[in-house]
């Protein structure tokens, strides 16, 4: 049998028949390295796991005609958001604006597309049901408490053209209020209803199935997940590839995700640094004892005449074997852990980093090394004697 | 030229004289038998002889080398190579099997050879027990791979610390056989002991008191 | 003797009792830390959120509604509705003021600028000093309220300082439209009255605001003679997130049990701070603006969840830190015990002696342990909030279990092989 086949036959041995000992031990390299994996994938995660939860905020970006009194179309919307990387997109809802009159009062309507508005506006809160067939209009609270509206029922809109003063009949369609929009805000001064109910309002859907959509959208509104540095790359392409776009950032939002995110993800920075610290102490003591308990073996092995470099090298092959197969457990369970928490914290998967897998590995051997180099290093300076005598 | 020559050995603790002025030579093939009292000195002895201590004052000549001048290491290459201890506690390792607690010291000392070792325990007659884990061995069984652990390098002299000390009457009898045996085949024995049966079937017998040799002699009945 | 030996294993034995104490401390810093950092996120978080701005407005009982249609017919109607400037104090007052970060007062007029064009104007505090009722002094306004502006030149505009009345800050699109800069004076004038502001600065909201005149609230009082009046009421509260209750009481607080309402009514809510803010201010409303309360809601929620998960892996971890430790010093000493036993010591005496050195050692490592753990805590608050985790006095009790437990458990193994210890054997050295 060859000298290093020896070695591992000792090294394994000790490990396997020794085996609640060593599982205490390997239990105590694992935890360290799920910590350690665990919290450094939840620490990357962070940032785009809480920014989409801060697109409950809303659109963080808008989008206004690129010069004064023109609008935008649907299809310069296209074109501006076909630079915006579709991974982050999570809604666009174009907006219309027209003054109409219901009960013969002035009301401003915002025309929309409401499946970019729940996107967009993930706050909004409906009291009765999204409009989803034709002729159904969401009012908000404020003009349905003055109007006497309520859900269900059906009202008379008027589309008055401001700029037209000759006397041709003004168009009026029977609308269903379908829902009341509560939001504590301005949106609540606004009766919401489609692109398509607005044209027939307007009487311009015959123009529109002639020539095509011409512009008529005031604003859209974007919710993107990305950063500050991100948003702004976005803002500069389409500023120069679609100058009739002018993209603009919803400051209030953006700042403060921005302040907001940095301060989540630097918590979760310190606390896996103290964490992980105060782990790898827990390692190195559990290590520590595992080897001060064999003082007396090492002893024995110095008094068949083993060199203070051979007892080392054993004891760290010891040492290094666990690390690495705590360092895979650890890989397996911390990946497991940052799983069930982004499931149950955010409801979604997380993405594991490959680089993280050598890297666990490699502290969990190191700082087992190391925890066992030092109090290996010192039994080997036991005297054999007192140690066999059992002192 | 002994094989093992001790000129004017002394070890002092503090104000003790462990050992005081200690004289001796023994020579290869020789069994010897250390007897004494507790604390007469014979551990301190044992030590010394075994190359895990080194003597305050005096000469140790193994082989010609005096060995009480060189540093730990040298100490331990020479316990590794020349020296074959057996212990009162057996000192197995308790995770590895008979058969690999004798290659542990093959191990350090060259190459392990698995065969070898195997012959080692068949000559204490050992064989049939050669793959069970010191858990499962009786204190006998241990004693006797301790001494299969200590012959499988050839060493020149096997230093025997009460190897009858943990042993009922039949398992020390099986250890005094195989003694007997080993010095049949020329082996050089040193036998530390308080145990009169012990020293009774050694070829000399010194004793220690208060640090001293208060008697060096053949033993008469040896051989009979 | 019992105490003797117990003695003389803490003195003759100071490395390896060391060794456990510093485990376990380390183990009980780390349990201290997290738990005190995760009970006090969701208020450093919540503060945080502050930057979004106000999350309840408060607004006359008269429907902003009509006001703004009316708007749409006559700009300078004078059939606006109001809220009285001198209740603003008593939010400051109600249940949960404590909660109240920040708020501030609206009026807002049309006024035409001197070349004739039109401009939306806004009255409010901007760094208003107000001495409360109660003793306190709070300092409030937009500044605060409205962290994400940016003054791009000059300053912000100064209440305390001299000529502040004639002060006024403009947005950027106004000042680029009009070629304003700080310094500047400009004139406005409505049906009451005309007056010439000077610039203190001009801000970057990035919405609306930027195409507005932003001045002290009696200045525009002034304009639309509406002394002692303002329009809208913003407020920055610190709530907690809504569950089924709040909703409920939202709705209507009316149907609730007595019990239900009292939980609620003293539950930072956001709907039982407006529910409070409403009945100190005469024909007020005040509704949670969805878009800010909400999110706060969600995100609170979502970084305590993720706390609570590290906070357990982490407690997983020092237990086991201990635990083994704890083991294997027990399992070390097997032979002194044995010693023990063949002398005559029974099994119970002997686990109540190992008991109490480890239960010693746990108590020392403990009180270290909380106090390194109470330092890494402020280490965290100060560098990520820049302000001091509060320390929970129910972490005191937790910790202690929490040890004491994990110290048990972990003898257990040990005290299991110490019964098993037949003295002869361990005196034997097999």
């Amino acid at each position: 049998m060859s000298k290093r086949k020896m070695f591992f036959k000792m090294i394994t041995a000790s490990l396997m028949r020794r085996r609640s000992r060593m599982l205490v031990a390997l239990l105590a390299i694992a935890v360290g390295g799920t910590i350690l994996s665990g919290l450094i994938t939840i620490y990357r995660d962070v940032p785009r796991q809480m920014g989409a939860q801060m697109r409950n905020y809303g659109a963080n970006m808008i989008f206004v005609p690129g010069e004064a009194d023109t609008k935008l179309s649907l299809e310069l919307i296209d074109k501006a958001v076909s630079f915006i990387d579709p991974g982050n997109l999570i809604g666009v809802t174009p907006y219309r604006y027209e003054t109409v009159r219901i009960h013969e009062q002035p009301v401003m309507v915002a025309a929309t597309n409401f499946e970019g508005a729940r996107a967009t506006s993930p706050y909004w809160l409906i009291e009765g049901e999204w409009p989803s067939a034709k002729d159904e209009i969401l009012v908000g609270q404020n003009i349905a408490d003055t109007l006497g509206l309520k859900v269900g029922t059906t009202t008379a809109v008027v589309y008055t053209d401001a700029e037209d003063d000759s006397n041709t009949p003004n168009f009026g369609i029977d609308m269903k209020v379908s829902g009341i929009l509560e939001t504590g805000g301005s949106e609540e001064e606004y009766v919401y209803m489609s692109l398509e109910d607005m044209a027939d309002l307007t009487g311009e859907s015959a123009d529109i199935e002639r020539t095509g959509e011409s512009g008529r959208i005031d604003l859209a509104e974007l919710s993107i997940s990305a950063s500050g540095d991100v948003l702004s790359s976005y803002i500069e392409k389409i500023e120069t590839n679609v100058p009739e776009v002018s993209p603009r950032l919803v400051k209030r939002v953006t700042a403060s995700e921005t302040a907001v995110l940095t301060k989540l993800q630097s918590l979760v920075l310190l606390v896996t640094i103290v964490v992980l610290l105060l782990t790898m102490i827990c390692v190195a003591t559990t290590m520590n004892a595992v080897v001060t308990e064999r003082r007396k073996e090492i002893g024995l092995r110095k008094a068949l005449g083993a060199s203070d470099n051979s007892i080392v090298a054993e004891f760290m092959g010891e040492g290094l074997l666990l690390g690495l197969i705590g360092g895979i457990l650890g890989v397996i369970l911390g990946f497991a852990f940052a799983q069930y928490v982004s499931r149950e914290v955010f409801s979604s998967s997380i993405s594991f980093p490959a680089l993280l897998v050598p890297v666990t590995i490699i502290v969990s051997i190191l700082v087992t090394g190391l925890a066992c180099y030092f109090p290996v290093r010192s039994a080997t300076e036991v005297d054999p004697a007192l140690v066999l005598k059992g002192e | 030229m002994s094989l093992l020559e001790l000129h004017g050995i002394s070890k002092i603790y503090g104000d003790l004289k462990a050992l005081d002025n200690i004289n001796f030579n023994i020579d290869n093939g020789e069994w010897v038998a250390i007897m004494g009292p507790s604390g007469s000195g014979k551990s301190t002895m044992m030590n010394i002889i075994g190359c895990m201590d080194k003597p305050t004052l005096g000469q140790v000549l193994l082989d010609g080398k005096d060995i009480s001048k060189l540093t730990k290491k040298e100490l331990t290459e020479i316990r590794r190579d020349k020296i074959g201890l057996i212990f009162q506690q057996f000192h197995l390792v308790n995770y590895l099997t008979a058969v690999e607690n004798v290659m542990v010291a093959q191990y350090y000392h060259s190459i392990p050879d698995e065969q070898e070792a195997l012959e080692a325990l068949e000559r204490v007659g050992l064989k049939e027990r050669a793959y069970h884990l010191p858990s499962q061995l009786s204190g006998g069984e241990q004693q006797r791979v301790c001494i299969a652990r200590a012959l499988i390098n050839h060493p020149e002299i096997v230093l025997a610390d009460e190897p009858t000390g943990n042993l009922d009457e039949a398992n020390e009898n099986i250890v005094l056989d195989i003694f007997q045996q080993l010095h049949k085949e020329g082996t050089t024995l040193i036998v530390v002991t308080h145990d009169p049966e012990v020293g009774d079937v050694a070829q000399r017998v010194i004793t220690l008191e208060h640090g001293k040799i208060t008697r060096d002699a053949l033993n008469e009945s040896f051989g009979k | 003797m019992f105490f003797r030996m117990i003695w003389g294993a803490f003195t003759r034995q100071k490395r390896k009792m060391l060794m456990i104490s510093l485990t376990i401390a380390l183990g009980a810093s780390l349990a201290t830390a997290m738990l005190n950092v995760m009970l006090d996120v969701g208020d450093k978080i919540n503060q945080e959120l502050k930057t979004y701005g106000a999350n309840i407005t408060v607004v006359p009982k008269e429907t902003a509604a009509l006001q703004n249609l009316y708007e749409l017919e006559d700009e300078n109607s004078s059939s606006k509705a109001y809220l009285r400037e001198d209740e603003l104090g008593k939010i400051k007052t109600i249940f949960w003021a404590f909660n109240i970060v920040d708020f501030a007062p609206f009026i807002d007029t049309q006024v035409t600028l001197a070349d004739g064009s039109a401009a939306k104007m806004v009255g409010t505090w901007f760094n208003h000093h107000m001495d409360l009722p109660t003793g306190e002094s709070l300092d409030a306004g937009v500044q605060s309220l409205r962290s994400w502006w940016d003054v791009t030149s000059g300053t912000w505009l100064n209440e305390q300082s001299e000529g502040s009345e004639n002060a006024c800050m403009v947005g950027t699109q106004l000042a680029k439209q009009q070629g304003y800069k700080a310094g500047d004076t400009l004139t406005v004038s409505t049906q009451y009255g005309t007056k010439n502001l000077n610039i203190a600065g001009i801000f970057d909201a990035g919405g609306e605001e930027d195409s507005q005149i932003y001045s002290t609230l009696h200045t525009v009082q002034d304009l639309c003679d509406a002394k002692g009046y303002v329009s809208s009421i913003e407020v920055s509260a610190l709530t907690t997130p809504d569950n089924e209750l709040a909703a409920k009481a939202a709705k209507d607080p009316n149907s609730l049990t007595i019990a239900q309402y009292e939980l609620w009514y003293c539950t930072a809510y956001v709907s039982s701070i407006s529910y409070q803010i409403q009945e100190v201010i005469t024909d007020s409303v005040a509704s949670p603006v969805r878009q800010v309360a909400e999110s706060e809601g969600a995100i609170m929620e979502k970084t305590e969840l993720l706390m609570v998960l590290i906070t357990i892996l982490s407690l997983i971890g020092s237990a086991l830190g201990i635990t083994n430790l704890v083991t294997a010093s027990v399992m070390e000493r097997s032979q002194e015990l044995g010693l023990m036993k063949a002398l005559g010591a029974t099994d119970g005496s002997i686990t109540f002696l190992v008991l109490t050195e480890v239960m010693i050692t746990a108590v020392i490592g403990g009180v270290i342990g909380y106090f390194m753990g109470f330092g890494f805590a402020q280490i965290i608050g100060h560098t990520v909030f820049s302000s001091a985790i509060e320390m929970k006095t129910m972490v005191i009790p937790l910790v202690a279990v929490l040890v004491a437990l994990v110290t048990l458990v972990g003898s257990i193994p040990a005290i299991n092989m110490l019964m098993r210890l037949r003295p002869a054997e361990v005196l034997h050295g097999r």
